[in-house]
């Protein structure tokens, strides 16, 4: 995307991934600067998600070679124990929200949050929890630091998701569909929290179906189908007037959900 | 009934009950962790490694416990193995439990939904600090009550011991059914006490049920 | 330490003479099981307190006991009022055994059947019984099928301790062979297989029986 002379934060060159016989990825090439948020927007099936969760290492790439801040993530040279040891600090720098939430059920909301920088960055308890008020007290759940995730709204969940994430102090933010689980009247609140992390140039990619959001809060938008990249631009550009036939269907099909969440905007 | 005869029994037949009481809570504890090394060895990186423990659980859980006890304890002598009936007993309960554990175990451990898993990696854990934190926490609840009703079979298996002269429950009450000719006191009382065993167990699983899923009732 | 399984050869009509005795028992129990698995059900669900009390007291009474005490009781205790031979003792015990753990089976899928069920049948015309006969009873069993499968194999394996009280089924068979040759660690080792295989065709056939079972589930 945008041109640089400093390392982008995450790089993707000629990523491919199959599922057996499936290609979902078919060449991947991607590059986002520090402090920029990309959305990645397409239709289910399209890759997007897989693209997102190979950055994490989730799903592990075939072909091609991902780079967090100049740093090899994905390493066939490394076996075993090394590479454990490898991609557990890479993912230490990457923050990932999931579509479910994904809290731990057993864990108050505040030890949801500071159970990774105690466990792996030996963080005192008294400081573990300074920060953990500080983040929940910043999407909003300070009081409900000592409740469980069993009583939480889903939206209150994805808030906390985030404030976990945030916790490590990552480098980069993932949000795979993060709002897509939710009721529609709850997706605003977790909106509210990305675009206050956008604001403070959190570096993020965001793959979404809220197509009002992902216009209004990204720096760079990527149209993914059938695992290849069909046109990527600004958002203005690319939501007002794409180049390509499929991007415009696409759109068209998702106006409706688009013109619900215009209401917020 | 005969009330005299069945207080007169009691002390005879609860000393035998702490036989299978002990008997089975040997059996169980080693059982925990043969069926902890069975678990692992199932994940292990090495596929001979994997087919050897999953054989050895198919070949426990498809053999009667009976036939393994006797096997191990009047064929044993043949391969060098002379235990005592009473160590045989725990040995070959333990052995036989641990198979059937094993499988209680791993079947709690994949109950866990796999997005805890993807959370905890994400974060940085390695697989063993997540299985420590995240899915043994979560899984423990279901593992306890399955372990639990293992335990009850357990109590239940040990009455088989009898049959190699160990002195238990069973053990007792047959050999006093043969010496008061009283059987229905007898059995009344034996199988009292098989009874509150068997709920003094389910009582211990549910507490610790309780405790291990404390957080799904905050 | 040597091995010697030229004994077991000899004696190896001897033991499929116990293997026949051992599914022959297990058949009627396997019957007799889940036929008054399924009875004692009905009974104890349907039927007043009077009449299903005591039966929830017996299911819970064979479940709360090891079977070789209520062999013993059967055999050498009842013997003491009546003579009955032992495989009738053997059989009678470890089906009464089975049926009550096929009862607590059957009554939790019983009740699992959904009230619309019930409902959608007397709005037909069928009467009480005939909707429990022709409309619930068939959809527990097809459910209860993976768990009674699982008890019947668990069962078969229970057969060997009928050779406590001297049923001439595999493992007394057994017995007797290794008195003569002296050899326990050869036959148990046999035993072990013959059982293994047994277990193999019993889990193999709780597979068909199941696959063909859930298309009616």
């Amino acid at each position: 995307m945008t041109q640089g002379t400093e390392t982008p934060m995450v790089e993707l060159k000629g990523v491919k991934k199959r599922f057996g016989d499936l290609e979902v990825l078919k060449g991947i090439d991607l590059k986002v600067d520090r402090g920029k948020i990309i959305s990645i927007i397409g239709p289910s099936g399209s890759g997007k998600s897989t693209l997102l969760r190979s950055i994490n290492n989730l799903e592990v790439i075939d072909e091609g070679c991902i780079l967090l801040d100049g740093t090899q993530v994905n390493r066939p040279d490394l076996k075993g124990l090394a590479f454990e040891r490898h991609i557990n600090h890479i993912r230490q720098n990457m923050g990932m929200v999931f579509q479910h939430f994904n809290l731990f059920p057993h864990l108050s909301t505040l030890e949801n949050v500071t159970l990774a920088p105690r466990k792996l960055k030996g963080m005192a308890a008294k400081d573990a929890r300074e920060l953990g008020m500080e983040l929940l007290e910043r999407v909003g759940l300070a009081d409900k630091a000592s409740t469980y995730p069993s009583s939480l709204s889903g939206g209150q969940k994805q808030r906390v998701a985030i404030a976990r994430a945030l916790a490590m102090q990552p480098k980069v933010m993932l949000f795979d569909e993060a709002t897509s689980a939710l009721d529609p009247e709850l997706v605003e609140e977790v909106n509210r929290v990305m675009k206050s992390l956008a604001e403070e140039h959190m570096t993020m990619l965001i793959v979404t179906h809220e197509m009002a959001f992902a216009r209004d809060v990204s720096d760079w938008a990527m149209f993914m189908d059938g695992g290849v990249v069909i046109e990527e631009n600004t958002p203005d550009h690319l939501f007002s007037h794409p180049d390509q036939e499929r991007t415009r269907n696409f759109l068209r099909k998702h106006l409706g959900r688009q013109e619900q969440t215009q209401e917020y905007l | 009934m005969d009330i005299n005869l069945m207080i007169e029994l009691t002390p005879l037949l609860v000393k035998a009950a702490w036989v299978t009481i002990d008997i089975s809570a040997r059996a169980l504890f080693f059982g925990f962790f043969i069926a902890s090394a069975l678990v692992t060895l199932r994940t292990s990186r090495t596929p001979p490694v994997r087919w050897l423990a999953r054989a050895y659980i198919s070949v426990v859980r498809g053999t009667p416990y009976f036939v393994q006890l006797l096997l191990v304890f009047y064929g044993g002598p043949a391969i060098g193995l002379r235990l005592d009936p009473f160590t045989c007993g725990v040995v070959v309960g333990a052995f036989n439990i641990g198979a059937y554990m094993s499988e209680a175990i791993r079947g709690a451990i994949e109950s866990v939904d796999s997005g805890q898993n993807e959370a905890s990696r994400s974060l940085g854990f390695g697989r063993f600090a997540t299985l420590q934190h995240i899915v043994l926490p979560q899984a423990s609840g279901l593992m306890i009550r399955s372990i639990g009703v293992l335990a009850i079979i357990l109590v239940k298996n040990s009455s088989l011991v009898s049959i190699i002269s160990v002195v238990e429950l069973t053990y007792q009450a047959q050999r006093l059914i043969g010496s008061t000719y009283k059987p229905l006191e007898v059995f009344t009382l034996s199988a009292l006490m098989y009874i509150v065993i068997i709920y003094a167990v389910m009582g211990i699983v549910e507490f610790l049920y309780r405790r291990a899923t404390r957080y799904t009732f905050l | 330490m040597e091995f010697d399984f030229s004994p077991v050869i000899t004696y190896f009509p001897t033991l499929l003479k116990g293997v026949g005795a051992t599914l022959l028992i297990g058949l009627v129990v396997a019957i007799m099981s889940i036929i008054g698995g399924q009875v004692v059900a009905v009974i104890t669900l349907y039927t007043r307190k009077a009449v299903n009390w005591p039966l929830r007291f017996f299911i819970w009474l064979f479940m709360t006991t090891p079977l070789l005490l209520q062999l013993y009781f059967l055999y050498f205790g009842m013997g003491q009022w009546i003579l009955i031979p032992a495989i009738v003792v053997g059989v009678l015990g470890l089906g009464f055994h089975y049926m009550a753990y096929n009862a607590d089976i059957f009554i939790a899928t019983i009740k699992s059947v959904s009230s619309g069920q019930y409902e959608a049948s007397r709005s037909l015309g069928f009467g009480h019984l005939a909707t429990i006969f022709h409309i619930i009873l068939p959809q527990a069993f097809y459910r209860a099928l993976p768990q009674l499968g699982n008890n019947m194999i668990i069962m078969v394996k229970d057969i060997s301790v009928l050779s406590a009280i001297g049923i001439a089924e595999l493992v007394y068979m057994s017995q007797y062979a290794i008195s003569v040759t002296f050899r326990p660690f050869e036959f148990y080792i046999t035993i072990a297989v013959i059982y293994y295989l047994i277990n193999i065709a019993m889990e193999s056939g709780q597979s068909w029986v199941e696959r063909r079972a859930a298309q009616r589930r």
